[in-house]
């Protein structure tokens, strides 16, 4: 496939990682961002097999599949399990209102695309703009966990900021070794359920959010 | 900037642009009914209520002054004015200057502004508050529609409509940007929005306590009222003109008879898309709480704002 239009699709894929940020740092229902981080997952998979094509790396097709089945499908699904499990209908809880959150989020992407263009050569070898993006999703991604009280919405976060990291990381070296890929995916999922067995425990037996441990005094 | 399309074609597109606004509100309202398991009225019927509208007499509050009998007339000749500037069966400039995509969007606030002004001139408590609201949301919204366009125009390097579409009926969908994409996706979450539709505003309903543009027609009756809803039908495919002109790939095309009706007919197929669209937003959401809309609009000023940022950066 011609180089130019591997870099053009990554370079779309990038905008609409971006757009999927923005749903998630300003969705009200969490549900709906669960569904955004979902998208986002579906989009690195496709950017996944599009290098796949570009560089004939098997690897890349396997790591593709992979985001596909845990990223885009199972622990999105798990989220919305725990949600209809706590019988969470409430909307998401912000430290401070969304319009700051907002705007913090659009100068973290200005910032990174500002900052990675002052780099120069070292961007050259990149495709596109996968490396600002990738660090305005990683930073983004630690936006939403540091604004949101409730322990889902941090978990929201987490997995964003995660595949900002995973979309840097396939982009800048064009598939890493699958055995360093899998060993990333596996952590997600065990962060994933760790996180999800504790939301549950603390809400069953205290019923309180983590937002409220902080009242706890020895 | 000039260009090659003579003053007949202008006029014809202005023209197609005011006879087809009601027929797309009439579609959306349509598939909306049918999304409801409803009948719903035939898609012709915006035409009858025009027709009903300016057969009656007119009755006028007391405290209203003279300029509010010339409200519905200027409102309505500056939205048509503002037609004039859409590219509908032919893209490229005028041949003589006309103004561009910042003029249109310009006579569509001074619409606005005509509307807020009579609906406060009669008095009535629902106007006032129908008007404070639309001032309200549009402050909000003009900003950001200005930035889709300036982010678009940065590319091509005009910000004449015509030439943008120009350039967008030679582009392929992959020679999109990603601040296209960006820019696409701040003018789907402000459409509703300057279309005066959910979730920022119901058009169908005279409840006080959800109306912002109903609120403001409230004190107009007979062909007065008929003048402001044909304003508002053509707003509404203005507004959807002006998102086709800067981001749907089929430009208008070709000269000559064939090409113009070729070009009216890609023109419908992307008007009758982003009409589906509506209806289909319209359905699936609730209508926003008037504080939670600047939160709404805040997510297209964010994408739109990115989408510039692209560009310069």
């Amino acid at each position: 496939m011609n180089i130019e239009i591997v870099h053009a699709v990554i370079d779309d894929l990038g905008a609409l990682l971006l757009f999927t940020m923005i749903i998630i740092v300003g969705a009200s229902q969490i549900s709906r961002a669960i569904y955004a981080v979902a998208f986002q997952s579906l989009f690195i998979a496709i950017a996944g097999a599009v290098l796949a094509m570009a560089t004939g790396n098997v690897d890349l097709w396997v790591i593709a599949g992979i985001t596909l089945t845990v990223k885009a499908i199972a622990l999105p699904w798990l989220l919305l399990w725990a949600i209809r499990r706590m019988d969470v209908k409430r909307e998401v809880e912000p430290v401070i209102p969304d319009l700051a959150t907002l705007t913090l989020a659009v100068m973290f992407v200005v910032m990174s695309f500002h900052l990675s263009a002052s780099l120069g050569s070292v961007r050259q070898a990149i495709s596109g703009n996968a490396l600002p993006v990738g660090i305005a999703l990683t930073l983004n991604g630690v936006l939403v966990m540091a604004t949101r009280k409730t322990a889902l919405s941090q978990m929201v976060g987490l997995f964003a900021s995660e595949n900002g990291i995973f979309f840097t990381a396939m982009a800048v070296t064009k598939g890493m070794p699958l055995i360093i890929e899998i060993g990333v995916i596996l952590d997600v999922i065990l962060a994933a359920l760790v996180m999800t067995i504790m939301v549950l425990r603390v809400r069953s037996t205290v019923d309180a959010d983590i937002a409220d441990l902080d009242r706890l005094r020895g | 900037m000039t260009g090659d399309k003579p003053l007949g074609i202008v006029l014809i597109e202005m023209g197609i642009l005011v006879i087809l606004g009601p027929l797309v509100t009439g579609i959306i309202q349509k598939i909306k009914a049918r999304l409801q398991n409803r009948q719903g009225a035939g898609i012709l019927q915006p035409y009858f209520d025009l027709i009903k509208l300016l057969g009656k007499g007119t009755v006028q509050a007391d405290t209203a002054s003279g300029f509010f009998h010339s409200i519905p007339i200027l409102v309505l000749a500056t939205t048509v004015a503002a037609g004039a500037l859409v590219p509908v069966v032919q893209s490229g400039p005028p041949a003589f200057p006309l103004g561009d995509a910042l003029m249109l969007l310009g006579l569509l606030a001074l619409a606005r502004f005509l509307t807020a002004v009579g609906a406060l001139d009669a008095g009535g408590a629902f106007g006032g508050m129908g008007a404070s609201r639309e001032m309200t949301i549009a402050p909000l919204v003009e900003p950001v529609l200005m930035m889709v366009v300036f982010s678009t125009a940065l590319a091509v390097g005009s910000t004449e409509l015509g030439i943008l579409a120009e350039q967008r009926g030679t582009s392929w969908i992959l020679a999109w940007r990603a601040a296209d994409f960006l820019g696409l996706a701040a003018m789907l979450v402000l459409l509703p929005a300057e279309t005066g539709r959910i979730p920022v505003d119901n058009p169908d309903t005279h409840l006080e306590l959800t109306m912002l543009h109903e609120g403001m027609l409230l004190e107009h009756s007979g062909p007065g009222l008929g003048c402001m809803l044909l304003a508002s039908h053509t707003r509404q495919i203005v507004t959807l003109g002006l998102a086709a002109a800067l981001f749907f790939p089929i430009g208008p095309v070709g000269a000559g008879v064939t090409g113009l009706l070729l070009g009216l007919c890609t023109f419908a197929v992307k008007i009758l898309v982003l009409a589906v669209y509506l209806a289909l937003i319209e359905s699936s959401y609730a209508k926003l709480r008037l504080f939670q809309v600047p939160q709404y609009l805040g997510i297209g000023f964010v994408l739109a704002l990115m989408s510039l940022a692209l560009r310069i950066l």
